[in-house]
């Protein structure tokens, strides 16, 4: 049982969601941004207006040597991901285009694309397999058979941590003169990204997930080539003051309004963390993975979703049971051992069709920074006895 | 009220408050001494953001730094020492 009324869990299980808990450096960063940055970044030059355009700046150029972006202007801050994926595929898309999609997407990508095709646009869904992998050849047929404008994949599930074959996908949009488009909520932090290798023409994550920074701000890189249309106008402090349009100049052609400070410096100091430690966090993540679907398959009555064990994925580990329903198991989680799940359909309901859950939901553990074998441990043993009980 | 003379120092105004930094971070790690003040009116092109101010005598070289680093001057002018 939960040692008292603190609403902190035993275990945290619950990272493709949020992160939780933050490194400490970003603790202390949104702590100074709070107390220290409390200026308006990019709209006055007196001293404490000045640190926190100062500290903003050196957040997003962390964020673009975390994430291979050669230019840190093309890295826009977004309030979410989810904003990022809206000004990706609006700003891009028009009526008359032509868009293929996975089948895995989340509502992200799924819902800014169910309301552009009620305007003219024509999307074309690929279906992905029973593991959530969408098959490059599948894509490439169906964009050989019409001029397409974009070819629309997120990184990885949020539901089966399936990763998709991005590259491969870039390249063929690019040999057919269509954009590759990118939602990476659940990629960046958990994998490494590098823009450059990945070929995309844009890119949205979360800055909250595995980018270790608070909830509130996301990213999106666009490349320098891309034409994206506003879909936000307002004051961005720099040049061009007096004209009635957004400047042409990147970041602020895409961030109007006052910047969220406490957020990206969070964001930056997340972002700072993963250069140092990444490569031992996603070896740690993979190891809690691997023990996790193991134990889970190894539990009667369980099957988990996505990829085979042993093959990649992001640290997240879904699951049904044939008996108990995914709500009544992630309730007991809570209630009777404090561990953190996520049930339902994960805002992924594209996701659930394509691999059959959609009518049952499941269970999702995400693993994350801050894990430990202990936690998998106490959850493979809470799963146990939720199932016996 | 009798003081010291009024120093001129060259200003350059850049589009947005990124470019600006990294003018500034720019010329600072290589050797020129710039001061962000407000963005005076007097420069022009509708900056209400941050400014560089530097010696006169520096600009040739700030220029030169700045294109070679595809670092946009969006406006230029003088002013007197506040």
């Amino acid at each position: 049982m939960p040692a008292s009324s603190s609403p902190r869990p035993v275990a945290y299980l619950d990272h493709g969601a949020t992160s939780w808990p933050k490194p400490e450096q970003v603790v202390h960063a949104v702590t100074r941004a709070l107390t220290d940055l409390g200026g308006n970044p990019g709209r006055g030059a007196y001293a404490m207006a000045l640190a926190a355009s100062r500290a903003i700046f050196e957040s997003r150029r962390t964020c673009a040597e975390l994430l291979g972006v050669p230019d840190s202007s093309d890295l826009i801050f977004q309030p979410s991901c989810t904003a990022g994926c809206n000004l990706m595929l609006k700003g891009t898309l028009k009526p008359g285009d032509r868009v293929v999609v996975g089948s895995m997407e989340h509502n992200a990508v799924a819902r800014p694309l169910e309301h552009l095709a009620r305007t003219g646009i024509e999307v074309v869904v690929v279906q992905g397999d029973r593991t959530g992998l969408v098959d490059p050849d599948d894509v490439e047929r169906e964009v050989r058979a019409a001029p397409t404008r974009a070819v629309v994949c997120q990184h990885a599930s949020n539901l089966t941590g399936t990763i998709q074959l991005i590259g491969d996908l870039a390249d063929i949009a690019h040999e057919h003169g269509a954009l590759m488009l990118v939602d990476g909520a659940q990629g960046a932090g958990h994998v490494d990204v590098d823009i450059g290798v990945l070929g995309v023409d844009a890119y949205a994550t979360s800055g909250h997930k595995g980018m270790l920074g608070p909830q509130g701000v996301g990213l999106l890189y666009l490349s320098p080539d891309l034409d994206v249309r506003t879909q936000v106008e307002g004051g961005t402090g720099g040049g061009g003051s007096e004209s009635p349009d957004m400047p042409i100049e990147r970041p602020d052609r895409y961030e109007a309004g006052t910047a969220n400070t406490p957020g990206i410096v969070g964001l930056g100091a997340g972002a700072a963390f993963l250069i140092a430690e990444g490569a031992r966090q996603h070896r740690r993540e993979t190891e809690l993975v691997y023990q996790l679907i193991e134990g889970i398959s190894q539990i009667e009555g369980f099957r988990v979703l996505g990829p085979p064990a042993g093959a990649p994925r992001v640290p997240i580990v879904s699951a049904v049971h044939e008996r108990l329903e995914a709500d009544r198991i992630a309730f007991a989680l809570d209630r009777t051992y404090g561990i953190a799940a996520r049930a339902g359909l994960h805002c992924a309901p594209w996701a659930h069709r394509t691999i059959g859950t959609v009518d049952c939901g499941a269970v999702r553990l995400g693993v994350g920074w801050g894990n430990t074998s202990e936690h998998i441990g106490l959850a493979l043993r809470a799963l146990r006895e939720i199932v016996t009980s | 009220m009798s003081g010291r003379p009024l120093r001129t120092f060259a200003v350059l105004g850049f589009a947005t408050t990124h470019t600006a930094l990294a003018a500034e971070q720019l010329l600072r790690d290589l050797g020129v001494p710039v001061t962000p003040i407000p963005a005076p009116a007097s420069i022009g092109n509708g900056l209400c953001g941050i400014a560089l101010r530097l010696e006169p005598g520096d600009v040739e070289r700030a220029d030169t730094l700045l294109e070679r680093a595809e670092l946009r001057v969006a406006a230029r002018g003088d002013i007197e020492d506040v």
